[in-house]
């Protein structure tokens, strides 16, 4: 199981910082999840995405789209130009399987530069993944952020 | 305050001959270090400085961390329910006492020396006491917490100020005062601070932060892919109701104004086209039945933005929040958000309040960031030497003194306003409110 969720996690990364956008997309279910908490206090996050201010909270892969798709218009003033942006992923894990889902984390180094200059920031990702038809997908992902008093905007693909 | 003002006078920043038609800044105020650290001691540690809401201190004992300028400042909830302010510092070594932003405390014990203050802000423990200062009676109150000279809440906002000669906060809040009780008188069970916030550095000086907030002359231009990508969504999911966003203001074809609300504070509202889409609109029936029909208008019509002079904006627009400002530097500024909501309001309400949130104006949405790229792209030009100045003159032929009929209806009274939100006439205001604290006495 490990190579096959490794693999789904690190084409992740590659088609971001390709600006693969669809291919991107198309790794997510469409009832997926993409959710940022944010920190409630120095070492606690918000529990309830629902009822609680989050730095992304994405229901559907409809919203990853509405993402896409302002990018790509080219007429949103902080993605044009974009940052580039390079992850690095490591230290996967397969958490635990059942009938349903895959549970697996990971780390993740981005690096990013642009108007800002550069910008080295963590995360951990936890991931829920389903196999659709014989196909690992994305069903749910949970981004902590390490560093998380931002400098400059940033956006779905700076996660 | 002792010897905290600055000897060079900078007046001659804000070319301000209205009569000619010239209203004009040098571009140098949001560049200029000597600018900077006069505006941090005449402005920010020399008058009222928005610090918190009261929801973020609700018990006694809770304290809320932040800062008065270059000064860092704690907000502590006393037994009786009022609110006092200390320099944020012990006053043995100034270890900051806080070990949290945000917390509840018995006391407040200093974790370099082990020295503790009461809530009150006593003395009330020094480590080894005898040992160090003698068998005799020792009296401890010389080492008590300074008490920020004045902290007043109107209505849950808190506010603190260092300098002690600053008139009553609802004075200095002149017409802002009525903009905050419309946010306020709209929900019957109050306001409070939505868990989460999200905090972000901008590379621009802290006054664009401000001047954007109360921006209605960009929203067109940089919010139209915002627009556009919620229509793509709405057509592409079949919205409906308060899932779909309160677009017809973005179009900037819709009524709007712009008020100089008086000591600097800003505001300028546009009208809804599709008012039920805002959480506010479930209180339609509750607000007509409690209030007159002009401030029944203003709450649930008209989406508005408020600059309070010199450090937070307050958003009513289909999602709510307050944006604070702190200036790092000529060339950093950190801001931090939070949403603001009705107390007990149902579950669709607080979701589709926060989902609006964040769909626009985190650093994060689809909005803001947008503002953010466009105010930095500003301070890059700002430093062009031989363009120098920003012309606020805008709107200046069709401008009115005092309140025009809807501020009447909504029971404010600016000291001008505008007939459209696209004027900068607001920011004559803010600048003549500038140069008096800047100006040597």
């Amino acid at each position: 199981m490990l190579p096959e969720v490794s693999d789904l996690i690190n084409r992740e990364s590659k088609y971001l910082d390709q600006r693969l956008w669809d291919d991107w997309l198309n790794l997510y279910s469409d009832d997926a999840v993409f959710w940022a908490p944010s920190w409630s206090n120095e070492d606690t996050l918000i529990e309830d995405p629902k009822t609680s201010l989050n730095m992304v909270f994405l229901e559907g892969r409809g919203r990853l789209e509405d993402r896409v798709f302002r990018i790509e218009t080219e007429d949103s003033y902080a993605s044009m130009p974009l940052d580039r942006t390079v992850h690095v992923v490591g230290n996967i894990t397969v958490d635990g399987t059942n009938n349903e889902a895959i549970h697996a984390s990971a780390n993740a180094i981005v690096h990013s530069y642009g108007r800002h200059g550069a910008q080295t920031t963590g995360r951990l990702y936890e991931y829920v993944l389903s196999d659709l038809e014989g196909r690992l997908t994305i069903k749910q992902k949970k981004i902590i952020l390490i560093d998380d008093a931002v400098a400059g905007p940033i956006d779905i693909y700076h996660f | 305050m002792d010897g905290m003002r600055f000897e060079k006078n900078f007046t001659a920043l804000v070319d301000d001959r209205v009569a000619e038609g010239v209203f004009r800044v040098d571009r140098s105020v949001y560049t200029d270090q000597e600018v900077f650290d006069a505006e941090m001691a005449q402005i920010f540690e020399g008058g009222w400085i928005y610090l918190c809401h009261e929801s973020q201190i609700p018990d006694e004992g809770s304290y809320y961390a932040t800062d008065i300028g270059f000064t860092p400042v704690v907000v502590i909830r006393q037994k009786d329910g009022s609110l006092k302010t200390f320099i944020n510092a012990c006053s043995h070594r100034a270890a900051i006492l806080t070990p949290r932003k945000q917390g509840k405390a018995r006391v407040l014990t200093c974790r370099f020396h082990g020295w503790a203050y009461s809530r009150e802000g006593r003395c009330v423990r020094i480590k080894q006491e005898k040992e160090g200062f003698g068998d005799e009676e020792f009296d401890r109150s010389s080492y008590d917490l300074k008490a920020v000279s004045r902290t007043e809440s109107y209505r849950g906002f808190v506010f603190g100020s260092l300098e002690e000669n600053v008139p009553p906060l609802r004075e200095a809040l002149a017409a802002a005062a009525g903009w905050i009780d419309l946010m306020v008188e709209q929900s019957p069970d109050g306001l409070e601070v939505v868990p989460g916030s999200s905090t972000y550095t901008i590379h621009g000086n802290w006054k664009m932060q401000i001047e954007n907030s109360v921006d209605g002359h960009h929203v067109s231009t940089v919010h139209r892919v915002f627009a556009n990508t919620m229509r793509n969504r709405e057509e592409r999911d079949g919205l409906t109701g308060m899932a779909r966003t309160e677009g017809g203001r973005i179009t900037g074809k819709v009524p709007s104004g712009a008020y100089d609300l008086g000591n600097g504070h800003m505001a300028i509202w546009a009208q809804h086209t599709t008012p039920e889409r805002r959480p506010v609109y479930k209180k339609k029936n509750w607000l007509e039945a409690n209030f007159p029909s002009g401030k029944v208008d203003w709450i649930l019509n008209r989406g508005r933005n408020l600059a309070v002079f010199p450090n937070v904006a307050l958003m009513d627009n289909p999602s709510t929040q307050i944006r604070r400002v702190r200036p790092i530097s000529p060339d950093r500024t950190e801001v931090t958000v939070y949403c603001i909501a009705h107390v007990g309001e149902d579950d669709e309400a607080r979701a589709a309040r926060l989902r609006k949130f964040e769909d626009f104006y985190l650093t994060a949405g689809m909005a803001t960031s947008d503002d953010m790229a466009a105010l930095e792209d500003t301070y890059l030009g700002s430093h062009a030497r031989a363009a120098r100045w920003n012309d606020f003159t805008r709107g200046l032929h069709s401008m009115v003194e005092g309140a025009d009929q809807l501020a009447t209806l909504g029971d404010f009274e600016p000291v001008t306003s505008s007939e459209s939100w696209e004027n900068e006439t607001l920011y004559l205001g803010f600048y003549r409110r500038w140069r008096e604290l800047m100006s040597v006495e």
